[in-house]
């Protein structure tokens, strides 16, 4: 999985190296300096949250991001409490992973807060809670609001079906109905997103997800 | 002749208590009664030699050779005992010398015997010509050369009257005591075998969700607290097992979580590159969503280990059940919306009432509940949703939902609730999801107090019926 990872954060801009045990990690920290450490929890020889431990202990400036497959709420507390920045249960999607690394990454460089966000034609007023293409108003109702502003927030990104349950629905778990609500809510947004304009935005990447973005020409 | 046997420990205990009790009773009585009529019978014989004694000295023969008894002894204080004596002189050839006014002319015991009264007092049972018995004791007495054989006896029907009254007062007394003894045996039974009692109470409580819990043993020396301390053991074997199996299911889908989550990244990162020709991205499509839905199996299958595990209390809080409802309407809003699907609600303010339940698996459960609704509703459909409330001393909120889709299959309606169970209906085949969803539904359900069903009596449509237990 390893180097499916290092090969999928390279196609998306990182340099990401790979260490196979806690001791080869711990050199490569030491040496490579890196901003971010993806931290399996179920290592061949440590517990992960040692590693995790050390690292803190050290003192050193790392963005630490877990990954495991005991994902309770119990389990997510001790990881963030032993020093973790962030947390993703297996088996996550891929766009997630990248998004939540991005989201730690960006937290220290200073996110602009700005009003308006802006995809191709669209604009999105988060103040007033209102969308337009091509100065032309979408009427949205408030679900649907929020699922345009977070593509469009991640836009040129594909968002996963987990990360619209987590961050759009405030569900904790994906399930079998939400998965059939979100598929739904997703057509009856396409249908007044892009069914009137020659444009089309929104992209269902089958497997994946979707993902709001203009097309390449 | 069959006598109904006590069916309860108890009651036969007492039973058998009572019953040795009256076998000894009667023992005893019976000897008591005989020793009794020996030492009264002893006592009368002893009376008539005194008496014999006493009437010998006043015999004499009058001026005309008649015997007479003289008359001036029942002025004696001692009297009273001779009064009713009766008393029979004989001469040795037969003839009655002298007969007691008592004997009212009957004869006492009849012609002489042989050797009667010879050596000593002899006694003997007579019966007179009026029925009645007497005791009767002879004696050979001389009295002025003359010889003559003296029988005096005592009327037996005083003394077999007090018999009589004295058997009689036993028989009284026998059962009232025996009542007593059934009275205290339940008693003393009830009382030494109330820890039983308790045990089975309480381990007729102990379920699946409760196998933690354990009988209380107040003696662990005697026999009852031998078998509470055998019967814990056997819960405890019982509880290891079961623990085991539950973090088998769960172990066995953390374990699962870790190749999933390479088969997705690996999938993922291999569609997001965009490479290959159509056919390989289409092939990683298909991979990636068989790994989604191999992905929903082991989530409910955590769920369903979680349902079995949370079954104590602390996970429990009180809150309306339509609430629930109606914020997993809100979430399936949107299907409703687009296949026109309206919902009629029926006694809404009954369905306010709280309940006692893990809420977020209460929400899974009716989620899972109303989303089949919805999912086999035709457009341009209705569903109504009922709340009524059970008439019990412990009363339960029931709750309805009742779609027009093609409804169960005949046979189906308990099997819908089976894990991986799927309909081989044609009308429902396209729309079947993990299998679980209902047998989730249906633990959490159980695990709440409540039941769940689904009306075998519909024609058309299916009716999910739930209820729980309101707690106010």
């Amino acid at each position: 999985m390893s180097g499916a990872l290092v090969s999928g954060l390279e196609a998306s801009g990182y340099e990401a190296v790979a260490a196979s045990s806690a001791e080869e990690g711990f050199f490569l920290v030491h040496s490579l300096r890196p901003d971010l450490l993806l931290l399996d929890l179920t290592l061949p020889q440590r517990n992960g949250l040692d590693v995790l431990r050390q690292i803190r202990k050290e003192g050193m400036d790392l963005r630490v991001l877990i990954l495991t497959s005991h994902n309770t709420v119990e389990d997510r507390v001790e990881g963030l409490k032993t020093g973790a920045d962030d947390y993703l249960g297996k088996p996550f999607s891929f766009p997630e992973l990248t998004a939540r690394i991005d989201a730690l990454l960006r937290r220290f460089l200073t996110p602009s807060p700005s009003s308006f966000v802006v995809v191709g034609d669209l604009s999105i007023n988060t103040r007033n809670r209102t969308a337009s293409r091509n100065g032309e108003e979408l009427e949205l109702t408030a679900r649907e609001f929020d699922l345009l502003l977070y593509l469009a927030q991640n836009r040129g990104r594909t968002v996963s079906r987990e990360m619209l349950a987590k961050d759009v629905w405030q569900e904790n778990s994906r399930f079998t109905p939400l998965d059939n609500v979100i598929d739904v809510q997703m057509a009856r947004l396409r249908k007044k997103l892009d069914d009137p304009f020659e444009v089309k935005l929104l992209q269902t990447i089958r497997g994946l997800g979707f993902s709001l973005r203009e097309p390449q020409v | 002749m069959k006598f109904p046997r006590p069916t309860n420990l108890r009651s036969r205990l007492t039973f058998w208590y009572v019953s040795v009790l009256a076998a000894l009773l009667l023992i005893y009585a019976a000897i008591v009664f005989v020793f009794q009529y020996g030492v009264l019978t002893r006592q009368l014989f002893h009376d008539e030699v005194q008496d014999v004694v006493t009437a010998e000295g006043l015999l004499f023969f009058d001026s005309l050779g008649r015997l007479q008894l003289r008359e001036d002894y029942f002025s004696r204080p001692q009297s009273h005992l001779l009064v009713d004596r009766m008393m029979e002189v004989r001469d040795l050839s037969g003839n009655v010398l002298y007969r007691s006014a008592t004997l009212r002319g009957m004869p006492l015991g009849g012609p002489n015997k042989r050797g009667e009264g010879d050596a000593d007092f002899d006694s003997r049972i007579v019966q007179l010509q009026d029925g009645s018995h007497a005791f009767v004791i002879s004696h050979i007495h001389s009295m002025q050369g003359r010889t003559m054989l003296i029988r005096l006896g005592y009327s037996l029907v005083p003394l077999r009257d007090r018999m009589l009254q004295f058997l009689r007062l036993l028989l009284i007394a026998i059962p009232v005591a025996l009542l007593l003894a059934a009275i205290a045996g339940q008693i003393i039974a009830k009382r030494a075998l109330r820890p039983l009692q308790e045990m089975a109470t309480r381990a007729e409580g102990i379920t699946a969700s409760n196998l933690n819990q354990r009988l209380i043993i107040v003696n662990p020396k005697d026999e009852l607290g031998q078998m509470g301390r055998v019967f814990n053991h056997v819960l405890d074997r019982l509880e290891q097992a079961f623990n085991q199996l539950q973090r088998f299911t769960a172990d066995a889908a953390h374990e699962l979580r870790t190749p999933i989550a390479s088969l997705r990244t690996v999938g993922e990162v291999a569609l997001e590159k965009g490479q290959g020709s159509a056919e390989y991205q289409e092939a990683l499509s298909n991979i990636l969503e068989e790994a989604e839905r191999l992905n929903e199996t082991i989530e409910s299958l955590l769920l369903l280990s979680k349902a079995e595990s949370t079954g104590s209390a602390n996970s429990k809080t009180v809150f309306p059940a339509s609430e629930v409802v109606n914020e997993v309407l809100s979430l399936l809003q949107v299907l409703m919306e687009e296949r026109h699907i309206s919902i009629s609600r029926e006694g809404e303010l009954i369905g306010r009432s709280g309940v006692r339940a893990n809420r977020s698996l209460l929400r899974t459960a009716l989620l899972n509940v109303l989303h089949n609704a919805l999912k086999f509703s035709p457009n341009n459909s209705t569903l109504a949703i009922t709340y009524s409330r059970s008439a019990d001393p412990n009363p339960k909120l029931i709750m309805t939902f009742q779609d027009e889709g093609p409804g169960i299959a005949s046979g189906e309606h308990k099997r819908v609730f089976e894990r991986f169970f799927t309909s081989a209906a044609q009308s429902t085949a396209s729309k079947s999801g993990t299998g679980l969803g209902l047998s989730v539904t249906k633990l959490v359900i159980d695990r709440t107090g409540g039941e769940v069903w689904f009306d075998e009596e519909m024609q058309a449509g299916a009716k999910c019926i739930i209820t729980l237990p309101i707690s106010e």
